[in-house]
């Protein structure tokens, strides 16, 4: 099954953390994703400004590297992306600010991204709350 | 001496209430994070979640029921992350509450 | 065939930006022309009541927002009941024509989609 998971929560929530360890069974079950959707503060999972603790498990790191890894097409709501302060080097130039936290393989959208993927996907499993 | 409470959020917040509102004759139920508290055996979310007709089926993520050392009902099904995908497929939908 | 999607909006709407960014999702997909329904529950039947003065907390009037939504095609509006019963506002004039829903009517609304986004 092809399934698009998209994510609301930052990275410092247990459902962040839940997400990608769902998203990785996805694929070792043999299933796609078509997609990953990080909106609302589910936009600080794709920021290259967090600075975790060594003995606490690096989310951003882990998601960038399962995205990288299995080449995924991965998107952050550009709306939701700004007003938290996550921008790619684009955006910085376009709003004169000096902090570029989106990189690839992040991807800053708007909804139709999420739209579609929900429509092209067997399965919508969104993660987020606590 | 005296001291100022302050307070923002809603009182009106308990997300269970709602769920099992919603709830279809054959809908699961997947408990994950603090959601597993509602399995303390003897509280009054375990009761709720007792009431429920024998066709709705209920589930724990196993991590969690783990980590929270809870006691488990016997209706309720402990599952691990390939066992979460397989309830996905096994389902028409997925309604995530955030 | 375009799949439907529901949309449970959950959230008051000055409480924080969920009630907004759900509202977000079904204007993007009636744009897109997709077959999209809004199920108000919970706090998010605060967002139906009329005359509120946002203003008054430097916030945008989401009212506007929610009255565009008929002209994105966004028609199917719901409400739960029980939430508006809760909250003592079962019988008030609300913002917009909503269908109140209750007991079973709720599932078989959840059925009726394929998609659903509980924000």
């Amino acid at each position: 099954m092809k399934f698009a998971i998209a994510l609301f929560s930052p990275p410092h929530a247990p459902s962040s953390r839940r997400a990608l360890r769902f998203a990785e069974a996805v694929l070792a079950g043999g299933h796609e994703i078509n997609r990953l959707f990080f909106y609302q503060d589910g936009v600080h999972n794709a920021s290259g400004g967090v600075v975790t603790p060594q003995d606490e498990a690096d989310l951003p790191a882990q998601w960038r590297a399962f995205v990288a890894n299995h080449r995924l097409d991965a998107v952050v709501c550009i709306a939701a992306a700004l007003r938290r302060g996550e921008l790619n080097e684009e955006e910085a130039k376009r709003y004169g600010r000096t902090a570029v936290s989106v990189a690839p393989p992040w991807e800053l959208s708007g909804l139709g991204q999420l739209h579609e993927a929900a429509q092209q996907a067997d399965r919508l499993v969104c993660f987020g709350g606590a | 001496m005296a001291t100022l409470h302050l307070l923002s959020q809603s009182p009106f917040a308990s997300r269970l209430d709602s769920v099992l509102r919603l709830l279809g004759p054959h809908d699961g139920l997947l408990l994950c994070g603090d959601a597993c508290h509602a399995l303390q055996p003897g509280s009054a979310p375990q009761q709720e979640l007792e009431r429920l007709p024998d066709s709705i089926k209920l589930y724990a993520l196993a991590e969690d029921v783990a980590a929270r050392q809870v006691g488990l009902p016997e209706r309720v099904k402990t599952v691990d992350y390939p066992g979460f995908v397989e309830l996905c497929t096994h389902y028409a939908k997925v309604n995530g509450w955030l | 065939m375009a799949k439907s999607m529901l949309l449970i909006s959950r959230q008051s709407p000055w409480g924080g930006p969920g009630a907004r960014e759900a509202l977000d999702i079904a204007l993007a997909g009636g744009a897109y022309e997709l077959p999209i329904g809004i199920l108000f529950l919970d706090d998010g039947v605060f967002q139906l009541l009329p005359k509120q003065q946002p203003a008054a907390i430097e916030q945008k009037d989401l009212g506007a927002n929610l009255q565009a939504l008929p002209l994105f095609g966004v028609e199917d509006l719901y409400v739960c009941r029980q939430s508006l019963r809760l909250r003592s506002l079962d019988g008030q004039p609300l913002s917009l024509p909503v269908t109140p829903l209750e007991g079973p009517e709720l599932a078989n609304l959840l059925d009726r989609y394929d998609l659903v986004i509980t924000l």
